[in-house]
């Protein structure tokens, strides 16, 4: 992550968004209507019902939105090319490099605590049975401490620590003790005080 | 009143004012802290106050109490950080800056925080009384008025609206809005057939998660979009900003007269844009601040610690919270993202619906046996209104004194603040709507949120299309079969015609940005 500012796209590749936006949009509805649809809904669009009457079916309201995306997505597609070839500059916004380079960092971190949130109980009741101090799987533990909270615990440290350290390049220990206190908050409301609430990933 | 404020042996319930007060204390605290306002805090309060009072009918009021509380403080206490530390944390909070900063610095800070305060309370107060009188005559004008094809065609239309209105390609925020529709029918069921378009996923048979979807665009797209934002910039500040002494910190009541003209025009300036769903307080903001200019007899002073400026953007901006509801008690539609959440709140707990059905003023009679007949939805109505009465009152004897003891938080910086709240949301998803689907689901649509966040296309019409899809399709297909299955039923009815016009011109015409390029 830079310390720079956001880089504006230069035009031409605002124009390629700005009709790659109105494409993009007709294919998924395309997509939608001819593949999903009709692999997903049971229901016809419309349907003649038992005594008779012309009743809207399951895919009624669905084919109808999708064909209206379908048709905003060709105007879209339309305005943009014409704004390009009329020389008139275009309003669109783009994803630059570093946003996607942000997006793949932000999803790293996060799927790495997650990982560790849902996965670090069981391997270590696992652990713990394999060198025969625990007898049975996490489901018998969890609702036992310190077993239920391991996963929560150390997933969602890791987590706020890392992005923190992503935002600020440093770690202070002010930080440390903000985590800390919202994770006993969170124990303390989600699982002492509440009652048939369980934290991730009991 | 009946079943409202009592319990069920009859005694005076103290809980929905109770939580009126708390909400309201969070709400001020919230918005003086960088990071956060008042949708954060009623995104995450939601789920903890259904687990604490539950989904019956009873629940509804304690938790809309505490909701509206935050709601409202919120507005208040975004002016700490304008003022003191010239860090606005929202952009209609920016106009706060131009002369509460000043005015610190000039060691009027405690000061500029009681204009920001008075004005803020007025202006809200306005706005309430406004939308007391304004939500029931529009919603029994609506329900006289409009049937099946006039309300899909008012759905539509106010889907355009907030496309045209909220974002700077109305064609895009069209779009997203229909696109908001359609995800909303994963995993909904209309007939035996059982649920629709779930891509196989089992856990999605009962439909999306709602509180997760509305959480993961509106929350979490903006968590995102703001840790990218803070590492960017390295926005730590922790440590770095320091208050200017004050010297002083009085405001007379001559003063407070002196400001009243300003407070009000900036009041109904706040109230007419809040009562229109979508534009939001910034707009509100600026013609409120850029008005009290022109009217001022000094004009050159705005910008250099001119209380009246404080006033006039404070006033707008508050007035827009109350008068936001308008659309949301009377049809069902949500404005803001704080509406959202009235209106999630109101999905989750109880059976009382928003809509113009409401205010429908039944015959009031006893019936023996049952007690009092009346329309329970307008009892819960108006028991709304007077927990924004009671909110109003508290902000008016206790906001300010709590609203000028809060300098502190603003020493919380962002970039620690933003993923707490990531971890809060998924502690809290992950308990509300059952399992990782839950925060696989938040965190799908934050991703969402966060690209539509930078191709700058509004989320409101996602929202709105997401909440509204079901009530559309109800009134599309209820239309379609009463008509016989006549596919042009909808352009039959002039209104309908008229509201679908004017969606059309509204798509075309009504963009701010299109305006100011021609300009």
């Amino acid at each position: 992550m830079g310390a720079a500012e956001p880089e504006a796209a230069p035009m031409a590749v605002r124009t390629r968004w700005d009709i790659g936006f109105g494409l993009l949009t007709m294919a998924l509805s395309l997509l939608a209507l001819f593949v999903w649809f009709p692999n997903d809904i049971v229901g016809g669009f419309i349907e003649v019902s038992a005594i008779g009457r012309t009743v809207p079916g399951d895919a009624f309201f669905p084919v109808i939105l999708a064909v209206g995306i379908f048709l905003l997505g060709a105007l879209q597609a339309v305005l943009a090319t014409s704004r390009a070839m009329a020389g008139r500059p275009t309003p669109a916004r783009t994803l630059t490099f570093s946003n996607v380079r942000f997006v793949a960092a932000l999803v790293a971190i996060v799927l790495g605590g997650l990982t560790l949130m849902v996965w670090l109980g069981p391997l270590t009741v696992d652990a713990l049975n394999t060198v025969e101090v625990l007898e049975g799987s996490y489901r018998n533990f969890s609702d036992t401490a310190p077993y239920k909270y391991i996963g929560f615990v150390v997933g969602g440290f890791s987590m706020t620590v890392a992005l923190i350290v992503f935002t600020e390049g440093r770690l202070r220990r002010a930080s440390v003790v903000a985590i800390i206190t919202v994770l006993a908050g969170a124990i303390l409301i989600f699982d002492i005080l509440l009652k048939n609430v369980l934290l991730p990933p009991n | 009143m009946q079943d409202v404020f009592t319990t069920s042996d009859g005694a005076f319930d103290i809980v929905p004012i109770a939580m009126v007060f708390a909400g309201l204390m969070t709400g001020i605290a919230v918005g003086a802290t960088p990071g956060l306002n008042g949708p954060f805090a009623m995104a995450l309060s939601l789920p903890v106050l259904i687990w604490v009072f539950g989904v019956s009918d009873d629940a509804l009021l304690p938790i809309l109490g505490f909701l509206i509380g935050i709601m409202k403080g919120a507005t208040v206490g975004g002016a700490v950080p304008a003022i003191l530390f010239n860090t606005p944390g929202t952009p209609d909070a920016y106009l706060t800056t131009l002369d509460g900063h000043p005015m610190a610095l000039k060691g009027e800070g405690k000061k500029a925080l009681k204009v920001a305060h008075f004005s803020s309370v007025c202006g809200d107060t306005v706005s309430d009384i406004a939308l007391f009188i304004t939500a029931p005559v529009l919603a029994i004008m609506i329900e006289r008025a409009l049937d099946l094809p006039e309300k899909a065609a008012l759905i539509i239309l106010s889907l355009a609206f907030m496309a045209a209105v909220a974002g700077r390609e109305p064609l895009k925020g069209l779009t997203v809005g229909l696109f908001g529709m359609l995800v909303a029918l994963v995993g909904s069921t209309l007939s035996g057939n059982g649920p629709r378009m779930t891509m196989g996923v089992a856990e999605l048979g009962a439909g999306l998660p709602l509180t997760s979807a509305i959480l993961g665009i509106l929350i979490i797209g903006e968590v995102f979009a703001g840790i990218e934002e803070a590492a960017r910039r390295r926005l730590t500040g922790g440590g770095v900003m320091k208050a200017p002494e004050d010297r002083d910190t009085t405001l007379t009541w001559a003063e407070r007269r002196r400001l009243l003209p300003r407070i009000f025009t900036s009041a109904g300036i706040g109230t007419a844009i809040g009562a229109l769903p979508g534009i939001g307080t910034t707009l509100a903001a600026t013609l409120g601040y850029d008005t009290a200019r022109r009217l001022s007899k000094t004009p050159e002073r705005f910008g250099t610690g001119e209380p009246e400026g404080v006033a006039a953007t404070e006033a707008a901006n508050s007035a827009v919270s109350g008068a936001n509801l308008i659309p949301v008690m009377s049809l069902g539609i949500p404005g803001n993202f704080a509406a959202v959440f009235i209106i999630l709140a109101v999905e989750s707990v109880g059976d009382f619906t928003l809509g113009p059905q409401v205010f429908r003023f039944t015959e009031i009679r006893e019936v023996p046996g049952f007690g009092m007949i009346m329309n329970s939805d307008l009892v819960v109505a108006f028991g709304v209104f007077t927990l924004m009465v009671l909110a109003n009152i508290f902000n008016w004897t206790v906001g300010g004194v709590f609203l000028r003891s809060l300098a502190i938080l603003v020493r919380i910086p962002k970039s620690v603040m933003l993923p707490i709240v990531l971890l809060i949301c998924i502690t809290a998803v992950y308990a509300q709507d059952g399992g990782m689907i839950a925060v696989w689901v938040m965190l799908g649509f934050g991703l969402i949120g966060y690209v539509l966040r930078q191709l700058e296309i509004s989320i409101l019409p996602f929202v709105i299309g997401f909440l509204l899809a079901p009530q559309l399709e109800q009134l599309i297909r209820g239309g379609f079969t009463a008509s016989g299955g006549d596919p042009f039923y909808l352009i039959k009815s002039p209104i309908a015609v008229t509201f679908l016009v004017l969606a059309v011109l509204l798509l075309i015409f009504g963009n701010p940005s299109r305006r100011k390029s021609k300009a």
